[in-house]
């Protein structure tokens, strides 16, 4: 009868059945920002101690003061490192081990407790950690800390595992992510974003089917923007956006004004496309600025978001060329059915930004 | 070899060679075990293994009974919940006193092998068998364990009361009071309020891991342990059944029964009313 009330109670009161002994170990784990860790362990000193001893073979202290138990424990660091376990994406990171705090109070109502502090470095790229530490014989609860997130309480039960947790988002990213982030953001900015950019690479390209000129025109392009886009973003030059913006929109009407009127690389053309590109740089150093660049990583994230850039003008001009251009530049009618009115729209198109942008001052 | 270099060294080895072991011994600890009558005595619970115990805080959901029978009655012990020490008391002083914690269930399941080298340690090899027999040897063992702990803190005078049953599920009864007599300690065990045989019982010193005494309890339930030292022994037992499985999640249920006190010089010698 009795174990049929016991199994009733258990059944009946599922949170006394699930209670677990809760020790006065706690663990506070800290991701920084600069790639490092750091973990702080409360627990009890006395018991910290007989676990490391008898591990060794040696006898249990007994009624050590605090600085001979301070000693005692600090003697015993390098063992004590050998418990605590933090892995990166499963490789073990190498800690420092140190005593960082002990308190014996005489009050005998108050616990005896010893702060551990423990710290290593995170491994770039690093995604997920965790933390096991197999000196608890009781459940004890893991603080899981990282900048910008709200701290993570996991309750473990003695060497049990906690986590993995994702670092996506804690950890600053590695150079090669920088660059990926920021290449990928220069890309986005022109296609689909920057609807204005492209309309000024396809009026480049729609001046003529030749490639010498649309690579004139594209290197002039690229080498302005770039030069104006680092200046900028380095605080040497600078124009307000209201000023910026309005000329962008010109330009875009200028290129496309010419092409109605001519079907040949002017020798001013590469001059004015120069000039135009200066004030596009500035624009994208606006957007850059925007993103709040990194300051570490602040050359490679402005070579890699101009590289984007780049790389969206000459996909915007494969893909002109591979779905027009190829089939139809040999056509007489090319210039009078494609040129000419993709140019009046394209021209058109600036026209009204101009005004818009203008009047938006 | 120094001491740091030896428990950095044996830390190596232990990682690779120790199975953790998650089911833990659990007992009371008092800030005093002989306290002036009057004083106020800290009741720590600790759980861990070989009586190397981390402090457990005061859980008021886990708490079935937690009290102190002394001077005749029985008082639960005050404290806080999530506290440590888990509660506190005024002790008496003028004959022992018994000091009784009884958990609720608590669950715990373990992967088989772990399971298997927990009920070998605790001397269930039976229950091994029968999961064996039963051929379930190769599934998670899940058991609900309930804690049933006490604890004497001596007073002026030894007392009866120590060796009658306190009506624990579990429980390890002395046949005479530990706490003033020196050398042999004779107990019994008691299971759901009839003798338990065949149990595994265990006696450890603290601080001399070099103490560590075994015995099966006898038909009656007694074991004796001649306890060699003076000092704090904590006497310990672990008792398995099968669960009314289709109530319950689990297939089994433990209750770990111990008893710390402190155990005189051979001066204390046996028989007298009075020690002081």
């Amino acid at each position: 009868m009795k174990r049929l009330m016991i199994a009733l109670t258990c059944l009946l009161a599922p949170a006394a059945a699930t209670a677990h002994e809760i020790g006065t170990t706690e663990v506070r784990l800290t991701i920084h920002g600069d790639r490092t860790w750091s973990a702080s362990i409360t627990t009890g000193p006395l018991s910290l101690l007989n676990k490391l001893e008898a591990e060794a073979g040696l006898p249990p202290s007994r009624n050590l003061d605090q600085d001979a138990l301070r000693q005692a424990l600090d003697h015993a660091r390098n063992a004590l490192a050998q418990h605590i376990d933090v892995r990166f994406d499963g490789a073990r990171s190498a800690e420092a081990v140190s005593i960082a705090s002990l308190d014996l109070p005489a009050d005998i109502t108050r616990p005896s407790l010893v702060v551990i502090s423990a710290t290593g470095t995170v491994p770039s790229a690093a995604t997920a950690v965790t933390w096991q530490y197999n000196l608890a014989y009781s459940t004890y609860a893991v603080v899981f800390l990282a900048a910008g997130r709200p701290p993570r309480t996991i309750w473990i039960e003695g060497d049990d595992t906690a986590g993995p947790l994702p670092l996506a988002g804690v950890m600053p990213p590695t150079h090669l992510g920088i660059v990926r982030q920021y290449l990928a953001l220069g890309f986005l900015h022109i296609v689909p974003a920057g609807l204005d950019h492209v309309l000024f690479v396809l009026g480049i390209f729609l001046l003529t089917t030749s490639l010498r000129p649309i690579l004139i025109q594209v290197t002039a392009f690229t080498l302005a923007h770039s030069l104006t886009l680092g200046l900028t973003m380095y605080g040497l030059v600078s124009l307000p956006p209201r000023v910026v913006e309005p000329l962008i929109a010109a330009s875009i009407a200028y290129v496309a004004i010419e092409n109605v009127v001519t079907a040949r690389l002017t020798p001013w053309r590469p001059v004015v496309v120069f000039a135009f590109g200066l004030l596009h740089g500035m624009g994208f150093a606006g957007v850059l600025k925007d993103l709040q660049l990194p300051r570490g990583e602040f050359l490679p994230a402005l070579v890699s978001f101009n590289a984007g850039i780049e790389l969206a003008q000459l996909s915007v001009i494969g893909v002109a060329f591979l779905t027009v251009a190829l089939w139809y530049r040999d056509k007489s009618w090319y210039r009078a059915r494609v040129v000419v009115p993709a140019s009046l729209l394209i021209a058109l198109t600036g026209l009204v930004w101009t005004v818009q942008r203008t009047a938006a001052r | 070899m120094s001491v740091a270099r030896r428990i950095a060294a044996a830390a190596v080895a232990a990682l690779a060679a120790t199975p953790a072991l998650h089911a833990h011994d659990f007992w009371i600890v008092p800030s005093r075990f002989h306290p002036d009558p009057g004083t106020t005595v800290a009741i720590g619970l600790r759980t861990g293994q070989n009586f190397i115990g981390d402090a457990v805080r005061r859980s008021d959901i886990a708490i079935e009974r937690f009290f102190v029978r002394q001077a005749g009655r029985d008082e639960p012990i005050a404290g806080i919940d999530g506290a440590d020490p888990a509660g506190w008391l005024r002790a008496d002083g003028d004959a022992t006193a018994i000091l009784v914690y009884r958990s609720r269930p608590s669950f715990i399941e373990m992967p088989p092998a772990k399971f298997e080298d927990y009920l070998r340690l605790e001397g269930l090899e039976r229950i091994v068998d029968i999961r064996h027999q039963r051929g379930t040897s190769g599934s998670p063992g899940r058991e609900y364990f309930s804690r049933c702990a006490k604890a004497l803190l001596a007073g002026r005078r030894e007392s009866e009361a120590v060796t009658r049953p306190v009506g624990l599920d579990f429980e390890i009864v002395p046949d005479a009071d530990p706490t003033a007599r020196a050398g042999l300690f004779h107990g019994r065990l008691f299971y759901d309020g009839e003798p338990l045989a065949g149990a595994l019982v265990m006696a450890m010193l603290d601080g001399d891991p070099s103490a560590r005494l075994s015995a099966r309890s006898d038909s009656r339930g007694g074991f004796a342990f001649a306890l060699p030292r003076p000092g704090v022994w904590l006497i310990e037992s672990v008792h398995m059944v099968r669960t009314w499985w289709w109530f319950s999640r689990a297939d089994w249920e433990s209750f770990w029964a111990s008893l710390t006190f402190e155990a005189p010089g051979r001066g204390a010698a046996g028989g007298t009313a009075s020690r002081r």
